[in-house]
C-alpha cells in the first residue's frame, strides 16, 4: 500500500468519526477499503472497520449501510447489500472488527485498480421478532376515524431504527447526495421546527442544537429516497402499531416464552393516557413535558415500546408505506397514512391508532420518519 | 313554512326563453338587498375567520383561506381533537402563529373579534351551525349540501335575511367566468328551446367494512359530532356519508355542484313541479342507507331535469388534473361529472372542474366551444368582498338551499318507494303525500335543535 493511499484511507475514516457524531450515528472506526486479487473472481474489494457499539446485540443490532467514491467518480455511490459477502454489512449483532467483501467491481463500471473512499455508517435498530399481534386500526383508514377495528395480523420478523431519522442523518446524507438540491427544501430552515441550512455551494449544516431532532418537511418521497440510500424502507401501518404495542408474545411466535402483558396497550408503555398523574411520557402539545416543539429523539427513553423503540408517538408524526384506502378521494389522490401524533397533538392523539392522511408530495414541519428493514435471515448473506 | 321567501313563480315554466331568463335574472337582482355589516371595513383590514369542522375539506379550506393576507384564521374547531395539529400547523405556516384550537364552535361564536363562520361539517351539523352563526352576527361560508332536509334549509335562508349576514355555499363551481359565458350562449339561444337536462354523477366508491361498537375514543366529543342526530352507539365503522342520519348522501354531496349549475345554466328556477327517482342500494350492499344508484327526474313544465349518479361506475372519470385548467376538453362520454343541456337546435356539454363547454349543432359539428378555468379562489375572492361589501355573494343560500333541495327531493321519492311526487313551491311541500312531506324536517335532538323562529 502506498502512502498516498493510505492517507487517503485516513482522512476516510476521520471523516466519518466527525460525520458519526453530528449525526447519530453509531461509531464506526478504521475503517478502510482496500483491493486484492484472488483466484478466479478477479479484484475484490475488503472492506474493514470496527464497530464501537457496545450495545449491539440480536434485539438491538446496527444496520450498516456502505457507500463509495471511485477514483475518477464525482459522486458517491452505494454498495448493494447483494453485492457483498461478510460480517461488516446489514444487522451487525456485536461490536468489534468487521470486514466484508464485494467481487465484480467492473460489473458496476467501477475501477479496479485503485479503492474508494468509503463510508460506513451504522444506525441502531431494534429486532421485532415474527408473530402474531393485535391489529387495532383499520389500516388505511385514516381521518375516517377508523379506530377500534378489532384483528390480528402476522407479521415476520422485522427491524425497525430505535429513534425517528435525525436532522443530523439527513444532513449527512444531504451532503452526500444532494449538491443538486433533491431531499431538501427552504422550509427546513425552519428553526424550531426542523433546522437545516444550505449555505453557498450546496453545502448543508445542522443548526445549532438540532442535530439531535427528528428530521421535519420531508414528503413521502424524501423519506423514501433517504431510506433507499440506507438499504431500509418506511414501516407499514402494521408494522408501526406492532412495534408500539409488541405481539402476543414478545420473543416471537416461535419460542413463545415471553408473553406480552398488554398486547393490546393504546401506548409503548402501556394503558395510562401520557400525561397521567403529572407523568409526561412522550412529547406532545403544549410544554409541560418539557417541550413546546420538536425534542431530541430518545427523550423519553423510559417509555420505549416493548421492543426498545423510542418516540414512536409523539415529537414528530411518521410517515408510513400505506395508502389512504377507505374513501373515494384516497383512490383518487394518492394520500399517504401518517401514524403516532407529534408535538403539536393533544395527548390522546399520540396513541397506536390515530391516524392521519397526507398527499405524498406534501412536507409538514410535525411529520417524520423512521425505516425497516425486512429481508430474508440471515441478512448478509453469510 | 316559507312565509315570506322570494317566488320567482317560474317553476311551472316549460322551456326556458331568452326572455324568460331575463326575467329570471331581473327577479334575482331584484333580491340582493345590501345587507348590514356591523364594522366598518379599511381596505387593509384582515377578515377574522373561525373554522368549524377540519377534516378533509375543511382542511382544504382552511389552507386556503390562511394563506390569504386579508384573512387572519383565529380558530380552529373540530369535535376531535386528533385534527387540531395538521390544521394548526397550517395556520402557523400560512401566518407565523397558531389559532386557538377548541372543541366546542360556540366558543368561535361568542368571540366578537370573529367576523366569518366556515361550517365544513358533516350535513347534519350545516344548518344549525349555520343559524346558530347568523344569530352570532357571523358570516358564514358553509359546505354543500346546504342542509340536512328542506325545512333546516329554508330556516338557514330565513337565518341570513333575518340578522342581514352573507352566507356563500361552498359550490365553487359557480364562481366561474365560463359558467356565465354558457348561460349566455343558452339565453341567446344557441341551443334552440332547451328541452332536457342530463346531470352526471357517476363514481366508484369502495364497499364499506362492516364496524363493530366502540368505546368513544380520548379527544372526540362524540355527544356534539352528533348534535341534533340521535346519540347512535359510537361505530367507527359506520360511514355518516351513507346514512340517513347525518347525511343527504355521497351522490347528492357531490351531484349537487352540477345541479347547482344546471340549474344556473337555465335560469335558476327555484322549484321542480314534480320529482320521481329510480333506483336504490343496488350494488354496495354493506349497511348503506343511501342509494348507490339514484336516476332523479325532475318537470320543470316541459322542461326535464334528470340526475344520473351512481356510486359503482369505475370507467366514469372525474376531469383528469392534467385536463382541468387547460384549454384541453374531457372526454365527454365517460366524464364523470358532465352536464348535457340539450335544446331544439343544439346541444351542450358543461364541466364543471376548469373543463369549459362544447356547443353541437344539428350535425353534430363543434359550433362553440369556451374553455374554463377552476373557480376556488374566485369564489373565496367574493366571499371575502361581499363581508367587506355587505352584497349576496354568488353561491347565496338561497340558491344553495334551491339546488339542495333537489337531492333532498330525489331521496324523499326513493324513500317512499321511487314514487313520482308533486312539489308545491307556495308551501314547499308535497301535495297529498303525507308519508312524503314526513322527511321534509327530521326530529332535532336537545339542545341541538333547529328553531321554528330563527
Amino acid at each position: 500500500m502506498s502512502m498516498a493511499k493510505a492517507m487517503a484511507w485516513m482522512g476516510a475514516a476521520l471523516f466519518l468519526a466527525v460525520a458519526a457524531a453530528q449525526a447519530q450515528w453509531l461509531a464506526v472506526t478504521n475503517a478502510q477499503a482496500r483491493i486484492a486479487s484472488v483466484e478466479m473472481g478477479g479484484p475484490v474489494l475488503a472492506l474493514d472497520y470496527e464497530l464501537q457499539d457496545v450495545e449491539a446485540s440480536a434485539d438491538g443490532p446496527a444496520w450498516v449501510f456502505i457507500t463509495a467514491r471511485w477514483p475518477g467518480r464525482p459522486d458517491w455511490e452505494a454498495l448493494p447489500a447483494a453485492w457483498l459477502r461478510g460480517n461488516g454489512h446489514g444487522l451487525i449483532t456485536s461490536p468489534g472488527k468487521k470486514r466484508s467483501y464485494a467481487w465484480g467491481l467492473s460489473e458496476h463500471g467501477w475501477p479496479e485498480k485503485a479503492p474508494p473512499e468509503i463510508r460506513i455508517r451504522a444506525l441502531r435498530m431494534r429486532r421485532i421478532p415474527g408473530g402474531v399481534f393485535d391489529q387495532l386500526s383499520l389500516p388505511g383508514g385514516g381521518r375516517d376515524a377508523a379506530y377500534g377495528e378489532v384483528g390480528q395480523a402476522r407479521l415476520s420478523t422485522f427491524w425497525m431504527s430505535r429513534h425517528e431519522i435525525t436532522v443530523g442523518q439527513y444532513v449527512d446524507y444531504l451532503n452526500e447526495v444532494g449538491g443538486s438540491g433533491a431531499g431538501w427544501n427552504p422550509s427546513m430552515t425552519n428553526a424550531i421546527r426542523c433546522g437545516i441550512e444550505r449555505g453557498a455551494g450546496g453545502a448543508y449544516a445542522a443548526m445549532p442544537g438540532r442535530a439531535n431532532h427528528p428530521v421535519t418537511y420531508v414528503s413521502w418521497y424524501d423519506a423514501q429516497a433517504f431510506l433507499a440510500w440506507c438499504g431500509l424502507r418506511l414501516p407499514t401501518e402494521a408494522e408501526w402499531e406492532k412495534a408500539l404495542r409488541g405481539g402476543h408474545f414478545l420473543d416471537g411466535d416461535d419460542t413463545r416464552r415471553q408473553a406480552n402483558p398488554m398486547p393490546k396497550r393504546p401506548f409503548p408503555w402501556g394503558i395510562e393516557p401520557p400525561n397521567e398523574g403529572g407523568v409526561h411520557r412522550c412529547n406532545y402539545e403544549g410544554d409541560a413535558d418539557g417541550f413546546a416543539q420538536t425534542a431530541s429523539v430518545g427523550s423519553f427513553a423510559k417509555f420505549d415500546s416493548p421492543y426498545g423503540i423510542s418516540d414512536l408517538v409523539g415529537n414528530v408524526a411518521e410517515w408510513t408505506l400505506d395508502w389512504y384506502t377507505t374513501s373515494y378521494h384516497a383512490q383518487l389522490d394518492g394520500f399517504r397514512m401518517i401514524r403516532g401524533g407529534s408535538c403539536l397533538d393533544p395527548a390522546e392523539a399520540c396513541d397506536a391508532v390515530s391516524g392521519s392522511t397526507r398527499l405524498p408530495i406534501k412536507e409538514s414541519g410535525i411529520t417524520g420518519f423512521r425505516g425497516v428493514w425486512a429481508g430474508p435471515q440471515p441478512p448478509n448473506g453469510r | 313554512m316559507g312565509e315570506g321567501r322570494k317566488s320567482c313563480g317560474m317553476n311551472t315554466r316549460p322551456v326556458l326563453s331568452r326572455r324568460q331568463f331575463v326575467k329570471t335574472s331581473t327577479g334575482l337582482a331584484a333580491s340582493m338587498a345590501m345587507v348590514a355589516s356591523q364594522r366598518v371595513w379599511g381596505a387593509n383590514d384582515r377578515v377574522v375567520f373561525g373554522f368549524m369542522g377540519v377534516g378533509g375539506r375543511g382542511s382544504y379550506l382552511l389552507q386556503a383561506f390562511a394563506k390569504r393576507s386579508d384573512v387572519e384564521v383565529a380558530y380552529v374547531c373540530d369535535v376531535d381533537t386528533r385534527r387540531f395539529a395538521n390544521a394548526r400547523e397550517a395556520v402557523e405556516e400560512a401566518q407565523g402563529r397558531a389559532p386557538k384550537t377548541t372543541q366546542d364552535f360556540r366558543r368561535i361564536l361568542e368571540d366578537k373579534s370573529v367576523d366569518v363562520l366556515v361550517n365544513a361539517t358533516p350535513d347534519h351539523w350545516h344548518a344549525l351551525g349555520t343559524i346558530l352563526a347568523c344569530q352570532a352576527g357571523k358570516d358564514v361560508y358553509v359546505e354543500k349540501p346546504l342542509a340536512h332536509n328542506p325545512w333546516e334549509g329554508r330556516q338557514m335562508v330565513a337565518a341570513a335575511r333575518k340578522y342581514q349576514r352573507v352566507v356563500q355555499v361552498g359550490t365553487q363551481s359557480r364562481s366561474a367566468s365560463y359558467l356565465r359565458e354558457a348561460a349566455e350562449a343558452i339565453r341567446a339561444g344557441k341551443l334552440g328551446e332547451v328541452q332536457l337536462v342530463r346531470v352526471f354523477n357517476m363514481m366508484e366508491h369502495p364497499r364499506r367494512k362492516p364496524g363493530t361498537t366502540q368505546p368513544v375514543p380520548a379527544g372526540l366529543d362524540y355527544g356534539l359530532w352528533c348534535g341534533p342526530a340521535p346519540l347512535m352507539p359510537y361505530d367507527p365503522g359506520r360511514r355518516w356519508l351513507d346514512q340517513w342520519e347525518f347525511s343527504c348522501g355521497a351522490i347528492a354531496g357531490d351531484a349537487v355542484h352540477q345541479l347547482d349549475l344546471a340549474r344556473y345554466l337555465i335560469g335558476d328556477m327555484p322549484y321542480p313541479d314534480t320529482v320521481v327517482q329510480a333506483g336504490g342500494v343496488n350494488v354496495l350492499k354493506d349497511g348503506r342507507e343511501i342509494p348507490d344508484t339514484q336516476i332523479a327526474t325532475f318537470e320543470y313544465g316541459k322542461l326535464t331535469l334528470v340526475l344520473d349518479g351512481a356510486l359503482w361506475a369505475p370507467y366514469m372519470k372525474k376531469t383528469p388534473m392534467a385536463v382541468r385548467d387547460t384549454d384541453e376538453m374531457p372526454n365527454w362520454p365517460f366524464n364523470a361529472t358532465r352536464i348535457e343541456v340539450l335544446g331544439t337546435r343544439g346541444m351542450m356539454y358543461y364541466g364543471r372542474h376548469g373543463d369549459g363547454w362544447q356547443v353541437f349543432g344539428p350535425d353534430a359539428e363543434s359550433a362553440h366551444t369556451g374553455v374554463g378555468r377552476q373557480s376556488d379562489a374566485e369564489h373565496q375572492d367574493n366571499f371575502i368582498a361581499c363581508v367587506k361589501s355587505r352584497k349576496q355573494p354568488t353561491s347565496d343560500v338561497e340558491q344553495g338551499h334551491y339546488s339542495t333541495l333537489l337531492c333532498h327531493l330525489a331521496n324523499i321519492s326513493y324513500r317512499v318507494g321511487n314514487r313520482k311526487l308533486a312539489w308545491d313551491a307556495k308551501t314547499e311541500s308535497f301535495r297529498d303525500a303525507p308519508d312524503a312531506n314526513a322527511y321534509l324536517r327530521r326530529t332535532y335532538r336537545a339542545p341541538w335543535i333547529v328553531p321554528e323562529t330563527v
